[in-house]
């Protein structure tokens, strides 16, 4: 069985989907411009005050001079056909799109019709429609062997149409279902106001006969001749012989007496599914504040996002695509650090997307291209500690990510090699919690290492021999203080100091940042040093780390790493004890 | 309530109602049986399965650790140690399968060394905010996302970036207590106002060195004072005694460590051959073998 889902008025119900606040005022959608524009579609408003399709706009106006006007939308219609789409393929993995509000679905292997009741159990209000589908000489066909099939299957594809039709009301789509074996008697049956109609198999014929001949959509001179021979029906035309149909109408003709008769050679062409999603339209007037924009973008990325949520995705890139006024185009693209569907995060990172780079002329239209993922899944546990909520956790990575950098926000991850300042950060997916708290591991009281990045420039007075003892806490000022100067005399005389480069040949004395406004400050005379420790790191690269560290504690009690640059003679502190 | 009748139940309260049984049972069998002292009643501030900090003199200050929905600053001036508190609190939290974020202010954290004190990075999300309204932020965000802990690290003094209002303190103090968040921010003076729940200073810190006389010196560790200023449920002014230990690494190919020039040379011309590298848990080692600086220390 096919089953055809149809919107009426379709470039009218997609620009209602993208304004839903227009349902109950009188619309028109026109198309061409100024007074040459003509109503397309209109809705039940417009047209009990005497609007019709084909009407000049002007004339419209005359009519209704409170008629709302939008033009024929293609971003519009082309989210709602996706959408509609969408719908589809939340019942079938066969799905066919015919374009401007036309999609079929094959119902063959669905659940709720293999699980049909065995017994006709219809109740009244559901056998009404099918009463009123079928002819009144087309009884249900008897049940199959096992009662798995014909009426059984026909009660079954009722709810599971009523479900189609609830799933694309979800969708802002006002659509009408169809089911038949054919997709000509499918599409057919879906234009009927009644909905939803099931044709029986077998009985497309006689379904078909008394309908008039305009549900063919006949070619406008086959329309006018058929009339002429007095033929207003579809049963008119299938009683007469295909062979005269052929012989005065010709291949056109042949076709539409098969198409009378019920039979659609047509297979069903299933189309794959679409690797991103679009929402967007066409704005009626050009904006050229950020608020008023943001305000008509929320409701396409709730639409855009409610979409996903049907398939169970989340997005992980927004492409934002901007038209802008009167001419020319601007293209963003959000990458998501994890799949989201929040409608504020997107909203948020649209938002400082724009403000960080504007886009520099009034928008005249947008489209949203949403990138599909699957969103992370968390199993909570019982007396395990609490997993954090996955969609809030991206959420949140994203509003960082946004406010203070993508790479800013992570998983710090150890790296091999010897420079105490590396580091990597990878994206934050924290595993499962055990499903049992654990006792957390003995602490070691370790000493940490504040690293500071990048290193600070120092200015250090050392020894010119490094003396293997320990420096004096009352020579220490006179050293700082008397550069250059010559101690002579002492057991601890670290002495004659050097200045400039090439110094840094023996034990820091004191030390102060080189710029004097740089952070932190560091400034002092050195207590204690305790070194020099040697470390070579990528000789083979083109900065190769060749330094002699030392740990260092100042007057002021401050513990710090420095070292000094073997190949430019330069000292830097890289670290802090605390 | 009458007067006597209050008596009889200060009496009865105070363990001496013997003399007055009667009366205070009377009153204890009506109404007065759903008396109770106040401080015997459940406090909503009451602290429940607090993290701990695995710093034995922080818990013994904290009771137990940090509790969830309180604000704890640690300040401190350098190398007081607040930063590896810190870094030993993400790592009980993380150890014992919580998932925890480090705001660090100033970007300081060293991952091969977190790890190396038991963190376990793959539950550490990294947040390097530039100003302290960003770190603020941020926290506030972590804290509605549902972090059980997080820590907040203002780095070295001067703080960067500007000076944010008492209220937005308050108001991180109310999201942790909201979300039953510990929140444990360190900072190098007191920033937070009267927003903190608990208070820790830490002072005269004093590095300690190995070595004396003429040998070579070796930092060893790091002790410091730890003083409880503000707990509205215990008595503030307590003061333990923080020490802090250097990792020691024993690497396989080691000698005295020499601050001399040349040892380097030596040590190689002393080898018939060039001694291949270690295995990885002697980083820091130098060329050739040669014990490092950094991860691994002499013993």
């Amino acid at each position: 069985m096919i089953a055809c889902l149809f919107v009426p008025l379709f470039p009218l119900a997609a620009r209602l989907r993208s304004e839903p606040e227009l349902k109950d005022e009188a619309v028109a959608v026109c198309e061409g411009n100024g007074s040459a524009a003509r109503v397309v579609a209109a809705t039940r408003k417009a047209r009990r005050a005497g609007i019709e399709p084909g009407m000049t706009l002007p004339q419209a106006r005359a009519i209704l001079p409170k008629l709302v006007a939008r033009g024929h939308d293609r971003a519009c219609e082309r989210a709602a056909q996706e959408a509609l789409v969408e719908v589809a393929e939340s019942f079938s993995p066969r799905v066919e799109d015919e374009g401007e509000g036309v999609v079929y679905l094959e119902l063959d292997g669905h659940p709720s019709l293999l699980l049909a009741p065995l017994t006709p159990s219809l109740s009244r209000r559901e056998r009404e429609p099918l009463k009123s589908a079928l002819s009144s000489n087309s009884p249900l066909p008897p049940s199959g062997g096992g009662g798995r099939g014909g009426g059984g299957r026909l009660q079954g594809i009722l709810p599971l149409a009523r479900d189609i039709l609830r799933a694309a009301e979800k969708a802002l789509l006002p659509a009408r279902v169809g089911v038949a074996v054919s997709k000509l008697a499918a599409r057919i049956a879906a234009g009927l106001p009644d909905t939803p109609t099931v044709v029986a198999p077998g009985e497309e014929q006689r379904f078909l006969a008394p309908l008039p001949l305009a549900r063919l959509a006949p070619a406008l001179e086959i329309a006018s001749t058929l009339d002429r021979w007095g033929l207003h029906t579809i049963g008119d035309l299938a009683k007469l012989p295909e062979g005269e149909v052929a012989s005065r109408l010709g291949e056109t003709g042949r076709e539409l007496h098969a198409t009378a008769r019920g039979i659609d050679p047509r297979p069903l062409e299933p189309c794959l599914p679409p690797p991103s999603f679009t929402e967007g339209m066409d704005l009626e007037w050009p904006l050229a504040s950020l608020e008023p924009f943001l305000f008509v973008a929320h409701a396409a990325l709730e639409r855009l996002l409610r979409r996903l949520e049907a398939q169970a995705l989340a997005c992980t890139r927004l492409e934002v695509a901007l038209k802008l006024d009167p001419d020319g185009h601007d293209a963003r693209a959000i990458t998501l650090p994890a799949p989201t569907r929040d409608v504020k995060t997107l909203l948020t990172l649209v938002r400082l997307e724009l403000e960080a780079r504007l886009p520099g002329a009034p928008i005249a239209g947008f489209s949203f291209t949403a990138h599909p993922d699957a969103p992370r899944r968390a199993q909570l546990s019982l007396f395990g500690p609490a997993a954090l909520s996955p969609d809030r956790l991206a959420t949140t990575i994203a509003r960082l990510a946004a406010l203070l950098g993508a790479d800013r926000v992570g998983s710090p991850r150890a790296v091999d090699g010897h420079r105490p300042e590396r580091f990597t950060a990878t994206g934050y997916a924290p595993p499962p919690p055990p499903h049992v708290r654990v006792a957390p591991r003995e602490g070691r009281g370790l000493l940490a290492v504040r690293v500071l990045r990048p290193a600070v420039a120092l200015e250090v007075l050392v020894e010119s021999a490094a003396p293997l003892m320990p420096l004096s806490p009352l020579t220490l000022p006179a050293l700082a203080g008397g550069r250059g100067d010559s101690k002579e005399g002492r057991g601890e005389k670290a002495l004659p100091l050097t200045a400039g480069e090439g110094r840094g040949e023996g034990r820091p004395v004191s030390l102060k940042t080189l710029a004097p406004d740089a952070a932190p400050p560091i400034a002092g005379s050195v207590r204690v040093a305790a070194g020099p420790w040697s470390l070579e790191d990528g000789w083979w690269a083109d900065a190769p780390a060749d330094r002699d560290y030392w740990d260092v504690e100042l007057s002021d009690g401050g513990l710090y790493r420095i070292y000094r640059d073997r190949a430019a003679g330069t000292w830097f502190a890289d670290g802090v004890y605390d | 309530m009458s007067i006597p009748q209050v008596q009889a139940l200060e009496a009865l309260l105070a363990g001496a109602g013997l003399s007055k049984k009667t009366a205070a049972l009377g009153l204890l069998s009506g109404l007065g049986a759903k008396l109770s002292r106040a401080c015997d009643l459940p406090s909503p501030a009451a602290r429940r399965d607090p993290i701990p900090t695995r710093v034995p003199a922080l818990d013994r200050l904290l009771r137990g650790g940090l509790a969830r929905g309180v604000l704890v600053e640690l300040s401190g001036r350098r190398s007081s140690g607040r930063f590896s508190i810190g870094i030993s609190a993400l790592a009980a939290a993380t150890s014992c399968g919580e998932a925890a974020a480090l705001v660090d202010l100033g970007g300081h954290l060293d991952p091969q060394a977190a790890e190396a004190a038991g963190v376990v990075l793959a539950r550490l999300l990294w947040v390097r905010p530039e100003k302290l309204k960003d770190a603020v932020a941020s926290a506030e965000m972590l804290l509605t996302t549902g972090f059980p802990l997080i820590v907040v690290d203002l780095g070295l003094a001067p703080v960067r970036g500007r000076f944010v209002p008492d209220a937005a303190w308050v108001r991180l103090e109310r999201a942790a207590r909201s979300r039953g968040a510990a929140l444990l921010l360190l900072a190098p003076y007191r920033v937070s106002g009267i927003a903190a729940g608990v208070v820790v200073s830490a002072g005269a810190a004093r590095g300690i060195w190995k070595g004396s006389g003429c040998a070579p010196r070796l930092l060893d560790g790091l002790a410091a004072r730890l003083v409880l200023e503000k707990d509205a449920q215990a008595r503030s002014g307590v003061a333990e005694m923080l020490a802090l230990g250097v990792a020691e690494t024993i690497a396989p190919l080691t000698l005295p460590l020499s601050p001399l020039r040349g040892a380097r040379e030596l040590f190689r011309s002393a080898l018939p051959f060039n001694p291949p590298l270690p295995p990885r848990g002697g980083e820091g080692r130098g060329e050739g073998g040669i014990p490092g600086p950094l991860a691994a220390r002499p013993a």
